[in-house]
């Protein structure tokens, strides 16, 4: 046992290390990368495969597969991943598991990451599985040793979910040894009742089995003692919390007692899940108290659960939450929403501004577009867009640029102002596809990077083979998955796979998908790109062109040397035409003259490429 | 029982914001204060706004510290100090370091940079006791400007109400631990910030 500082998501890590599992499968996404992330920073760990799946669709499937051959196993991802793995995952569910299958999953309230503010217990309640929920560091640390534990005793995948305040913070854990996977040659059982679908008595059998097997997860929950009641005054207020917001409440009552309420011995539960319900304890809650207010973020699951209670039981308890208005379903909560709970259970009033104070300070605070960084190789391929438009005589604002998710996404920003959108992984090749069967007439553009078009691009790019869609499409592939922290993908370079993986070449794999015109080009050669883009706008038909250069910060972490650039003072002019069109941070502003910050400059040479003056010089490396 | 103690501190990617929110949290480690330390860096690379909350005291805490609830407010950039006035709590100690980071809309005079005094003025209003660092005040250590975040960690250990939470030699006990790599460079920076006595303004 070792106490260290660790995050949220290196607690689900070390717990999964010490209940052995014997798999670890994942695709990278805020808020949940760094429980693979930190694995793979480690040596290996033998007997256990770990990999970054190319989905999280196939993420499951791996892990479920390893369940089924009596081994544990944990799945990770972000919970727009989940929403991609879910048409495996309610099969999984109805078939169960024999080995523990832990599937962690981490929202994001308050969108910290820029994607949907979704709230995954919908997902848990749609497909009768267990969702742990733990509200802290050392919390997430215990529930997953305890889910691997409570899916074999239930034989179905146990969610765990987390946010990310509690994925991403960092608090001091006592953390255990590693315990080896089970090394005994598996042996699957057929049995096509469990493990089949097509067949509706098999399918009705597996949906009933799956909710009974709930059922005893509730019961042993309840026997564990894992949602904690407390019952204080009688006729008084109760607050039920869950996941991250329970350790606000004894902030949140302080913060009421403040605002002049006066405190009474409050009944709490604090729940570990809302999946399945507590529902014997919010009974004895409904019993007990006048009030209840349900502190919950996003939806109100466990508010609706109260009330549905409440109406089975005939308890006159007033409830306090986000159907009555008090509470909101946007955003992250602090104890200041507890606060606001407690008020209006107490019917006093709570100076709303103190949730929004600060804002207009902060709002005359300079705006800072996210852009890409110094020598980020897709600064090349929004520019060459950006020109090739100019180049056939269109405007910006009537050529269609759909975009993808991912570091690619940022040509929506200034000074680029390139790509239009942005829906779920792979969407931008269907949605150009879309636009022309719409009728636009007009040319169309997709751009996706390489990592997101292996995850689920590809289906698109055939359906465009398939149909000749008249659209180009950039294959945006600085070899990395890079905006989640740099994951290694099936496109990597070889020479950084892990032991064992091959590389899957991008360029050989689209060649062979059926593309007839097919480009390969270079986004730091402007002129270059700029050419490809061009023709692409002369011919009908689908066009894809790979941009390929590596990622700017991995070319720079392992001192692939590109020759610095500097200005001839002489030459500049100050017309600044290099900062407004590249947007590049190592270009700073002079009085008399740009110059090149030397320790910000990746050497992509594409301000020296825009410069009317041709002021901008590569240096000798 | 150790008091809740809560230090909200911001910044941009690259300034090293988040070092200071690690070597604090190890430091409470250390002596067994409980913390819960959350960074958040969203998409941030180079230049992002970058932020981090520290709450010392209780092992039982949320990772979020309430408007208006912050013992000690730390920005490390004048444009990014204006998010933080709705942190403060009446009468908390704030430390503004005067980086100025523009951006090219700036230099295009599509956006105007925020004014010392206006930035000043309105960490006052807030209630704060407000303390300046500029990075003329930073010091160069065998030839080399020191690093500015370690130059404030020192600074913040001496003039605010962290020298409550941690003394000098257990932050520069962190660094031997946690940070050994620049380690002379580094204290001589913290030792630095340390010797600065600041006025609140």
């Amino acid at each position: 046992m070792k106490r260290m500082m660790i995050s949220g998501n290196e607690a689900v890590a070390y717990a999964a290390l010490h209940a052995g599992a014997k798999v670890i499968s994942g695709y990278p996404g805020t808020p949940s990368s760094e429980v693979i992330g930190s694995l793979m920073k480690k040596p290996p760990f033998e007997g256990t495969h770990i990999e970054w799946s190319t989905n999280e669709k196939v993420a499951i499937e791996v892990a479920a597969t390893c369940a089924w051959a009596g081994k544990r196993a944990l799945c990770t991802m972000k919970m727009s991943g989940l929403n991609v793995a879910y048409d495996s995952m309610i099969g999984i569910a109805h078939s169960g598991v024999i080995g523990g299958l832990v599937v962690y999953v981490a929202d994001d309230p308050g969108t910290t990451s820029g994607m949907c503010e979704q709230d995954s217990r919908g997902f848990a309640l749609m497909s009768d599985m267990v969702m742990l929920e733990p509200g802290s560091v050392a919390e997430t640390y215990d529930m997953v040793k305890y889910a691997f534990d409570l899916s074999e005793k239930i034989q179905e995948p146990v969610f765990v979910r987390s946010v990310t305040v509690v994925a991403q913070s960092h608090a001091v854990v006592d953390v255990e040894d590693r315990t080896m996977p089970d090394p005994s040659v598996p042996v699957v059982k057929k049995d096509v009742n469990k493990y089949a679908k097509a067949g509706a008595a098999m399918c009705m059998a597996q949906h009933q089995n799956c909710i009974d097997n709930l059922k005893k997860g509730a019961e042993i929950i309840e026997k564990d003692g894992l949602n904690k009641l407390h019952l204080g005054k009688k006729g008084g207020i109760g607050i039920i919390s869950v996941s991250s917001v329970k350790p606000y409440v004894e902030e949140g009552l302080n913060i009421a007692e403040s605002m002049g309420w006066k405190r009474e011995d409050v009944s709490t539960l604090e729940a570990i899940c809302t999946i399945p319900f507590p529902d014997n304890e919010i009974r004895k809650l409904l019993e007990h108290c006048g009030t209840i207010v349900v502190a919950e973020e996003l939806e109100p699951y466990m508010e609706r659960q109260v009330c549905i209670l409440a109406f089975q039981t005939g308890a006159k308890v007033r409830v306090v939450g986000k159907l009555d208005g008090t509470l909101s379903r946007i955003g992250a909560y602090n104890a200041l929403n507890v606060a606001k709970g407690v008020m209006a259970a107490a019917n006093l009033p709570f100076d709303e501004s103190i949730m929004t104070a600060g804002d207009d300070v902060a709002a005359k605070s300079l705006p800072r577009p996210i852009t890409t960084c110094a020598g980020c190789p897709h600064r090349g391929t929004y520019l060459a867009i950006n020109k090739a438009i100019r180049n056939a005589k269109l405007k910006k604002d009537e050529v269609i640029v759909t975009g993808d998710i991912g570091c690619t996404i940022l040509g929506m920003n200034p000074p680029f102002n390139t790509v239009w959108m942005e829906i779920s992984m792979g969407a931008s090749i269907p949605c150009a596809h879309g636009f022309y069967f719409a009728g636009v007439d007009k040319p169309i553009f997709a751009t996706i990077g390489d990592s997101t078009f292996i995850h689920n691009g590809m289906p698109g790019l055939v359906n465009a083979v398939q149909h000749n869609t008249n659209i180009t499409v950039i294959i945006m592939d600085n070899g990395w998955t890079a905006m989640t922290g740099m994951q290694v993908n099936p496109n990597t370079a070889s020479e950084f796979q892990r032991e064992g993986d091959v590389n899957v070449d991008l360029v050989e794999l689209v060649q062979h998908m059926g593309v007839k015109h097919f480009y390969v080009t270079d986004p730091y050669d402007l002129d270059g790109m700029t050419a490809v883009l061009d023709e692409c706008l002369t011919i009908k038909g689908l066009k894809v062109v790979i941009a390929r250069r590596e990622c700017a910060i991995q070319a720079g972490r392992r001192k692939v040397k590109y020759a610095k650039m500097h200005v001839d003072e002489n030459l500049c002019i100050n017309c600044n035409v290099c900062i407004n069109t590249t947007g590049c941070s190592a270009l700073i502003p002079g009085e008399k003259n740009v110059h090149i910050d030397p320790n910000a400059c990746n050497g992509c040479s594409l301000c020296s490429q825009v410069c009317p003056k041709k002021a901008i010089i590569k240096e000798e490396i | 029982m150790q008091k809740q103690y809560d230090i909200y501190i911001v910044g941009l990617g690259g300034q090293g914001v988040l070092t200071i929110g690690d070597l604090l949290a190890q430091a409470g480690l250390a002596k067994d204060i409980p913390v819960n330390f959350y960074p958040r860096k969203g998409m941030s690379q180079r230049g992002g706004f970058v932020q981090g909350q520290l709450r010392f005291g209780s092992s039982n805490v949320g990772a979020s510290i309430p408007r208006k609830g912050a013992d000690l407010v730390v920005s490390m950039e004048r444009s990014e100090a204006l998010k933080c006035a709705g942190y403060c709590k009446p009468g908390c100690d704030f430390l503004l370091y005067d980086d100025v980071w523009v951006t090219t809309d700036v230099i295009a005079k599509r956006e105007k940079y925020p004014e010392l005094d206006d930035v000043k003025a309105e960490i006052k209003t807030a209630g704060a006791n407000l303390y300046c660092l500029s990075s003329e005040h930073l010091p160069v250590v065998n030839g080399v400007p020191a690093r500015a975040n370690m130059f404030i960690l020192g600074a913040l250990l001496s003039n605010t109400s962290l020298k409550e939470l941690f003394t000098l030699d257990e932050i520069i006990s962190a660094l031997q631990n946690f940070m050994p790599k620049n380690l002379e460079s580094n204290i001589a920076a913290v030792k630095a910030g340390y010797e600065c006595a600041l006025k609140a303004e």
